[in-house]
């Protein structure tokens, strides 16, 4: 049951009192109350609104019972912070004035807790101080419709941002040359400063976009942007994406996807892009006119390595509109790996030259190892690596002949190939510098145990060479008499 | 099951079959009652943090005034019969959800973009009234029905948020106050009545 006696706020109840109902209002601070023994008090100015470095005056007015009550005692804080007594004064036995000066943005968008105390800390009064800036205009107003079928806008919220008041924005749209202002609804879709408006969109007519903002201190509004609605659409990312690998090649990726479907009666042209990075790195790189095609093969990868693809589109040219439509998001993450390469080396694509001797890897040491036992066993002697440096050189050349065939660009033509290329089709599009043929004395990479049959099949041609022609193979080697 | 004005004694029921329903019902509220006196704790600290100081600094006591249709829980209340106290835990639950829209509604001005805050509170009506409406089953249940019918005090509550809207934003912030403080406390309350109620043994 309320205790106490109604304020003047609350004799305007009419309703008789049954338990528990309402039957008064609420004693507000501020309203005097007769007869209670308690004092209350007014501030004023009650919720002003101020500029930031501004000044205000104050007063907080007691009444009491019995009459008389004194402002002596009296004191004031701000947010909860007791103020200097130096900024007080008694104006009067009943009015303690106060001044600030050079006032900060308010602390929170409720407004800053300006109260006055009686002398044992009880609060007698209340005021909410609203210190902030008008808003600036906002501008960058950018806005896409997905499918055409929605417009969502975004804006960036004047200069400066913080106002420290609550500042309120307010899309507005009209077509051009006729028709009302229209209000958008649903804001905050894409972030803070955004609005969706879902439907009863124009084709083929411009419509006139723009933002207001209002605080209690002002109104800004924005530029005025112009746009059709068709030279502004985005689709969904490409779906079905696939990556997969080209047969055996190791430095190559082939990745697909399927045009957006909701675009498909609009008569419009699309281009794509493509961007890939390895699984651990954060560097992306871009492939870009990839045209109007749903495949492309990455080349230049690195062996054994995973790689994460993403692929995007923009529906440019819709209904012969000349301007190029907005990009859609990223596809999700496609991952996939190259094959490991089978020949030693770092990574298998790297291009990096070698310098000096060719490294001695594990590969090296097996063919000296077979080479030796050649010696000892096959009676043939000196067979030297000259001859083996002769067969990495036709290995080289062997190479560089698959490469061009296959439609892998040399450097400075990226992009612009269409081409057979390997197993699996369709066109390379991109990716890094192929690995230049390696002079002899950089390391090759090579199938190791192609190497050894071949290392073998050539020592037992230099040995029955040996043995035919009498000691003197053809290559030049000694052979034991 | 008999209708005995004022009997809270299950076990002192002859209708078998209706007992073990209701003890489930008794205890089903108890612990919707313990749940909300959770859920009123945060909103009660998630409603002065978005206040500014003082609200929320130890030691912060505005004046308890009155509040339209409510009063915090009478300091003989522990002491009353506990058919009428659970009544007007009753009715106290069925006072605040009017109250706590008015809150909800002078939020939305002050703090538009805290959103939890405005959830908090609608969510605290929608309990209110949904733990309110449990505990005049239980009582109906036992016979010791509820006294009303209760109205809600729409247009009183209207003139209510109208005076301390135009008393000023100080005097909503600790209307505000008041509210969700007389939420949590009748909560609390009703939990400790129900307790007394809740069969002992396993559920």
């Amino acid at each position: 049951m309320p205790a106490g006696r109604p304020g003047p706020a609350a004799q305007s109840a009419r309703r008789p009192p049954p338990p528990l109902l309402p039957l008064l209002l609420l004693c507000v601070l501020g309203a005097p109350r007769a007869g209670s023994g308690a004092h209350t008090a007014v501030i004023s100015p009650q919720d002003p609104t101020l500029l930031i470095g501004s000044s205000l005056q104050a007063t907080c007015s007691v009444h009491g019972d019995p009459p008389g009550t004194t402002a002596e005692g009296l004191y004031w804080t701000l947010n909860g912070r007791r103020l200097p007594p130096e900024l007080s004064r008694v104006l009067n036995a009943s009015t303690l004035a106060l001044a600030l000066a050079n006032l900060n943005g308010s602390r929170q968008q409720s407004g800053d807790n300006l109260v006055c105390h009686a002398h044992d800390g009880s609060i007698l009064a209340g005021s909410c101080l609203y210190v902030g800036l008008p808003p600036e205009k906002p501008f960058n107003i950018s806005c896409w419709s997905k499918n055409m079928k929605d417009l969502t806008c975004r804006w960036t919220p004047g200069a400066h941002g913080e106002t420290f008041l609550h500042t309120n924005y307010s899309l507005k749209y009209k077509l051009r040359w006729y028709g009302q202002d229209n209000t958008c609804e649903e804001y905050h879709t894409v972030g803070p400063h955004s609005c969706h408006i879902p439907k009863d969109l124009a084709l083929f007519t411009p419509y006139e976009i723009w933002v207001e903002a209002t605080n209690r201190l002002g109104s800004a509004r924005s530029d005025v942007l112009t746009l059709d609605i068709l030279d502004v659409v985005t689709t969904d990312p490409p779906p079905d994406v696939h990556v997969s690998r080209v047969g055996g090649l190791e430095d190559q990726l082939s990745v697909r996807w399927v045009s957006p479907p909701a675009l498909k009666d609009f008569l419009f042209q699309a281009k794509y892009q493509i961007r890939y990075r390895v699984e651990d790195s954060v560097d992306w790189k871009v492939v870009d006119d990839v045209s109007n095609q749903t495949s492309c093969r990455l080349a230049g990868l690195k062996p054994g390595t995973v790689y994460f693809v993403q692929v995007r589109c923009n529906p440019f040219g819709i209904y012969g509109s000349k301007k190029a439509g907005i990009w859609s998001e990223w596809s999700h993450p496609t991952a996939a790996s190259t094959p490991r390469s089978e020949r030693p080396g770092p990574g298998g694509g790297a291009c990096e030259p070698r310098g000096g001797e060719p490294s001695s890897g594990p590969v090296r040491r097996e063919l000296k190892q077979f080479l030796g036992w050649l010696k000892k066993h096959a009676y043939c002697s000196n067979l030297s690596f000259r001859l083996y440096d002769q067969w990495r050189a036709w290995m080289q050349k062997s190479h560089k002949t698959r490469n061009q065939d296959e439609g892998i660009l040399p450097s400075g033509r990226r992009g612009a190939a269409r081409g057979k290329g390997g197993p699996g089709g369709g066109s390379v599009c991109g990716g890094r510098k192929p690995c230049p043929a390696p002079s002899t004395s950089e390391s090759l990479p090579w199938n190791p145990f192609l190497l050894l049959l071949i290392g073998i099949d050539l020592a037992l041609t230099v040995c029955l060479a040996c043995n035919v022609a009498g000691g003197r193979s053809s290559s030049g080697t000694t052979c034991p008499s | 099951m008999s209708q005995r004005e004022g009997s809270l004694d299950p076990q002192a029921d002859d209708s078998v079959s209706l007992l073990p329903h209701l003890e489930a019902k008794i205890r089903q509220t108890h612990s919707l009652a313990r749940l909300l006196t959770k859920y009123a704790e945060q909103l009660l600290q998630e409603y002065v943090q978005h206040q500014g100081d003082p609200f929320g600094l130890p030691g912060f006591s505005p004046p308890r005034l009155p509040v339209a249709g409510l009063s915090a829980p009478a300091p003989g209340h522990a002491g009353l019969p506990l058919p009428e106290r659970l009544r007007l835990d009753a009715a106290a639950l069925a006072a605040l959800p009017p109250l706590l829209d008015v809150v909800r509604g002078h939020q939305a001005e002050l703090n538009p973009r805290v959103p939890r805050l405005l959830r908090r509170l609608e969510d605290a009506a929608r309990q209110a009234r949904a733990l309110g409406a449990a505990v005049e089953t239980v009582l109906a249940a036992l016979g010791a029905a509820a006294r009303g019918p209760w109205h809600e005090p729409s247009a009183a509550t209207a003139a209510a948020a109208a005076a301390a809207s135009a008393a000023g934003v100080f005097p909503a912030k600790v209307l505000g106050l008041r509210v969700c403080g007389l939420y949590s406390e009748w909560v609390s309350r009703t939990e400790g009545d129900l307790s007394q109620l809740v069969p002992e043994g396993p559920a």
